[in-house]
Parts: structure tokens; C-alpha cells; sequence
């Protein structure tokens, strides 16, 4: 919770801040405090139904509307895009269900950030908090079908499994083919699936200054990373983790069409009759980086 | 050789499938020629089984399908819990653990870093689902290697030890043959350099010459590493072959038990004086 913000919110006998009823934000609260001090761990909760259908972010979404404040400035993005449909429609309900929320587009001005598939480029600080809509919250889905079982190989660190994906997938193709969601150990113990962020946004999870909290609404389960928490990406002694490098054929880091950055995740934007652009995936980091030209 | 401990030490082991009574155990086994309890319909799987296993030694166990030779078998490697009785087994290190009484997460250590099982069906014992190198993979990986190089190394060496050809070491299990899906079960049993090797009827419903290269196979294995064994089978040429000593189990209870080649020879008990006869 970002200093600014108290637990308070506005009281009112007709109109509900932030949709969910004084149940559903309880439940919610006390699931995400044991999802902080447990970390890593899939907390069951009861995930109510949303006027979205389940599998659209609902899970993130309900984080958003247990915990965010009138002094609350949130952004909410998808793909690295605070424009794109999912972005805009999520904002949409959430500042129309609550009165008073500010929103903001610039990483940096935000205290809750919704996201969907990315971390911001921009190093976070104490004060804000990262939501992620989660499809799948279980690491173990890929390789046991069954959730009793599943349960069963957390409660006993038991993720030998997972590693022989990882044996296979080297074996296969010589490195490990896993290129989102990739699964990483928190604090030691439990291995979560981060999402489907990059391979490139996992290391910011690691002792990151902020809480990143998880919601998988249709799985209805809740886990959290909080703030200066070990993760660990799942990975050989011998052959270690490595990002997405954006190399050229001749070895050179391709940079940002727009911007020139070169330390962000790029996306290829194929071009007919010309060789593909790249471009940064965070919309709000290249534009700060050229001065926010559109007054953004 | 002289040890002074044994492996293994099973004392009174007892298993009932359903809720007992304190009948039981006395209206059942080889004397009453049942193992369900008239009194309160429960089903007393195995009852008062005891005996040794030395270093190094392979112990037979005999009897026909239903005494209770697989229940032992489930009971001592963790994959069911004892109703009473003791299992003492010692570890390499000098530590003992009573089987009855471990909890979950000792169960599981046990399992994956000090047993091994080799099941009469393949599809038990290995996941079908990944290479043979990574049945063999996650056997290491369960008691901690993360040296990727270091794993596909030692499967290598165990699949050259088990005669699986190299080069099959990235095929599926379901492309094996039979004797080589066993072969390969045993490979993986292995992969941790377990003390005490679980072996379910490893050779029935294999051919002949496959099943003599399998006891081979084990026989060799037992020389090398040492490794004390409890062989379950209802094939007498198995025991004779493999086994130092026997126990042969009936309704759920010991009814002999001694030198194999005595019991095969002179066997005291009428059941297993049936079965000597009924293989001539």
C-alpha cells in the first residue's frame, strides 16, 4: 500500500467504491496478506463474478478493487500498452467503479499498476505495487494434470518434474524453450509462475523494492512476491538463465526504432519489402525517454 | 562377510483394509485359509510378517497371486502405510528409521534417494511422457543434482550398464521393447545409488532368453554395488536363480521361510511342497 494511501475508503449507503461488497474486499485482503507472508504460495479465494468474463483479467482486476484508495493513481497496461482494448476497458470500469481514482499512463506517477504480460521498464520504487492478471497460476500445470497432485508436490518442494521439462527441453533444442511464464523459486521455497511476462522482465522480480501481488480469477487463486524477495529462475548450474538477447546476425543489439533505447524488450514489427523495426514494448518508457513529445 | 546389522529389520508387519476388529488377525491367514475377516468383513493384506535382510543380499519373495507378496513390497517402499508392526531400516550412514512410523516428507527423502523400484509393468515405473534420459534425469534431479552435464553423463553410464544402447537415450519408452522398457526401469531404480532395490515380478510375461539377461542383468548388479534386494515373484527358477534366502507368503502370512535351495528341496509346508511339485 503506497504511503499516501490509508485502508479507509469512502463510505457510502447506495454506492459501492470499487464494485466489490465489504465481504469480497475482506476476503480478498486477508488472502493477499497471506499470499505476502507465505511468498510464492497459491492462496485459494473465492473470486466473484465480474462483469467481465473469467480469463479477461478479473483476478487482477479484483486485486485492483480490494486495494485501491481515492488517492490512489493507478495504470494499467497490457502488452506494455496503456491503449490497447484489454488496457482501456479494465481502466474504464475500474475508475468508473471508483469515484475519485486517478489515472496515469507514466510508470513512474503510478502507485497500483494492473498489468498484463509485462513489468515496466522503468526501476520501480517503494510505493507502488504491481497486479498481475494470471492465467494459469500453477508452475506444475505443464507437467501433472491433476490439482490434488499438484497441491500435494508444493506441500513437499517436490518440483523434480519441472526440472525434467527443463532436461527435455535442453536435450531438444539445446536451451530451454520455455519463453514467458518461466518458472522461478521465491524466497527459497515455493517456484511460482510468474505470468506470462518475458524471460526479460523475471530478474526484476528479484528483491525488487515493491510487492507484486498475483490474481488468477478464473483459477481463483492469489500468491505474491513482496518487496526484497529472493526469485530465483529454475535453472542448470551449467547452463544459466539467460534473457531474450535481441541480437542482429552480426551480433549487434538491435535498439528502439523510435527511441534508440537498447536496454528494453523490443517488439519486431515486420515491414513489406524492408527489413523489420524494432520497437519498445513499454509505450510509456519510450516515450519518456524522448520527453513525452505527445504531452502524454 | 560378516555384518553385524541388517538392512532391513521387519517385525510384526501388519496391513487391514478396512476398519478391523480385534479378531482380525486371528480369524484370518493361513490356519482359518482366508485373509477377509468373517467378523468384520476387513481385509487383512499381509499380518505378523518378520524377517531380516542382510548387505548385499537378495531375499525371495514367494507365494501365489493375492498372499500378499506385493502389499510386503508396497508397505516397506513407502507407497502404503502399515496398520501395526515395525520396519527398522538402516541407512548408509548408520541412521535408522522405522518404515511404520516416518512421516510424509522422510517417506518421500527415502523414496526418492535411498529405494528403488522396478514394477512387473513398465508403465508403473516410468513416465511415458519423456525421454528415456529423462526417466533416468529425474531420478537425479529428485535428490538435488542440477549439473545438467553431470546427469546426461551418469544416464549415459547406467543405460551402458542396463545395455540400452546409447543412442536411445532421447527416444520415448513407449518406442522400446519390453526387455528394454524393464532394462531401462532398471536404469532409472539405480540412478540415485539406492541401498535397498524393490524388484515386483521383473521378469513375468517376458521370453525366456529376455528374462535370462534381466537375471543376469540383477545378478551382476548385486555383485558390483552390493545392493540388498528383495525380489517378489511367484517363478521358482527366479528365486533359485537370484535369491539367497526365501520367504514364502500365504494368505497374508509367512508360512515358510529359509535357504532357497532348502526349501526348494525339501519344502516343510504343505502350500509350498504344491507349488515345488506343480513346477516339475
Amino acid at each position: 500500500m503506497s504511503p499516501a494511501s490509508s485502508l479507509q475508503r469512502p463510505a457510502s449507503s447506495c454506492d459501492r467504491f470499487g464494485f466489490l461488497d465489504d465481504f469480497a474486499v475482506r476476503e480478498m485482503r486477508r488472502g493477499m496478506l497471506k499470499a505476502l507472508a507465505i511468498p510464492g504460495y497459491q492462496v485459494p479465494y473465492a473470486s466473484r463474478e465480474m462483469p467481465i468474463a473469467r480469463g479477461f483479467g478479473t483476478g487482477g482486476m479484483q486485486l485492483t478493487l480490494a486495494l485501491a484508495v481515492p488517492q490512489d493513481r493507478l495504470k494499467v497496461i497490457d502488452q506494455g500498452a496503456d491503449d490497447s482494448v484489454n488496457a482501456v476497458n479494465l481502466r474504464r470500469f475500474i475508475t468508473a467503479s471508483c469515484p475519485g481514482l486517478a489515472t496515469t499512463t507514466r510508470t513512474a506517477e503510478a502507485t497500483l499498476i494492473q498489468t498484463r504480460h509485462r513489468v515496466p521498464e522503468r526501476q520501480l520504487a517503494p510505493g507502488q505495487m504491481m497486479i498481475y492478471q494470471v492465467p494459469y497460476p500453477d508452475p506444475l500445470q505443464i507437467v501433472e494434470p491433476s490439482e490434488a497432485k499438484r497441491r500435494r508436490c508444493h506441500a513437499h518442494g517436490d518440483y523434480a518434474r519441472l526440472w525434467v521439462k527443463l532436461y527435455e527441453d535442453v536435450v531438444r533444442f539445446r536451451e530451454v524453450s520455455i519463453s514467458n511464464r518461466y518458472p522461478a523459486r521465491v524466497a527459497g521455497r515455493y517456484i511460482i509462475d510468474p505470468s506470462p511476462i518475458p524471460r526479460w522482465d523475471l530478474p526484476k522480480l528479484h528483491c525488487s523494492p515493491v510487492a507484486h501481488l498475483f490474481g488468477a480469477g478464473r483459477e481463483k487463486k492469489l500468491y505474491a512476491v513482496p518487496p526484497f524477495t529472493e526469485v530465483v529462475p529454475l535453472a542448470f548450474d551449467d547452463i544459466p538463465f539467460a534473457v531474450e538477447g535481441f541480437r542482429a546476425t552480426d551480433c549487434s543489439r538491435h535498439a528502439c526504432a523510435t527511441c534508440g533505447a537498447t536496454d528494453t524488450f523490443l517488439d519486431e514489427i515486420p515491414q513489406v519489402g524492408a527489413p523489420p523495426r524494432w520497437l519498445c514494448n513499454d509505450q510509456d518508457r519510450c516515450a519518456e525517454r524522448q520527453g513525452y513529445p505527445d504531452g502524454a | 562377510m560378516v555384518h553385524e546389522t541388517p538392512v532391513l529389520s521387519v517385525a510384526g508387519l501388519t496391513r487391514i483394509h478396512g476398519r478391523g476388529c480385534a479378531d482380525c488377525v486371528r480369524l484370518t491367514g493361513d490356519a482359518a485359509g482366508r485373509n477377509v475377516c468373517p467378523s468384520c468383513g476387513s481385509v487383512v493384506a499381509v499380518a505378523d510378517i518378520s524377517f531380516d535382510l542382510w548387505p548385499g543380499e537378495i531375499l525371495g519373495v514367494m507365494g501365489e497371486s493375492g498372499s500378499g507378496k506385493s502389499s510386503v513390497v508396497k508397505l516397506l517402499h513407502l507407497d502404503d502405510r502399515a496398520s501395526a508392526g515395525s520396519a527398522w531400516f538402516r541407512e548408509g550412514d548408520g541412521r535408522r528409521h522405522d518404515l511404520v512410523a516416518v512421516d510424509e516428507a522422510e517417506a518421500r527423502r527415502l523414496r526418492d534417494t535411498r529405494f528403488g523400484m522396478v514394477f512387473q509393468n513398465p508403465h508403473l515405473g516410468l513416465n511415458f511422457g519423456v525421454s528415456a534420459g529423462g526417466n533416468i534425469a529425474e531420478r537425479l534431479l529428485c535428490g538435488g543434482e542440477r549439473r545438467f552435464q553431470t546427469i546426461r553423463e551418469t544416464a549415459l553410464g547406467l543405460l551402458d550398464r542396463t545395455e540400452v544402447p546409447r543412442a536411445r537415450i532421447d527416444h520415448q519408452p513407449g518406442q522400446f521393447s519390453g526387455g528394454m522398457q524393464q532394462r531401462l526401469q532398471i536404469a532409472r531404480a539405480l540412478a540415485p545409488k539406492p541401498e535397498l532395490l524393490f524388484l515386483d515380478e521383473v521378469t513375468t510375461g517376458l521370453d525366456l532368453s529376455v528374462q535370462a539377461r534381466i537375471l543376469d542383468l540383477i545378478l551382476e548388479i548385486q555383485r558390483e554395488l552390493g545392493v540388498a534386494m528383495i525380489v517378489v515373484t511367484h517363478d521358482l527358477g527366479v528365486v533359485r536363480l537370484l535369491a539367497g534366502r526365501t520367504i514364502v507368503l500365504r494368505h497374508g502370512r509367512v508360512v515358510e521361510a529359509g535357504l532357497t535351495d532348502q526349501i526348494l528341496e525339501d519344502p516343510q509346508h504343505p502350500y509350498t511342497q504344491q507349488l515345488v511339485m506343480s513346477a516339475l
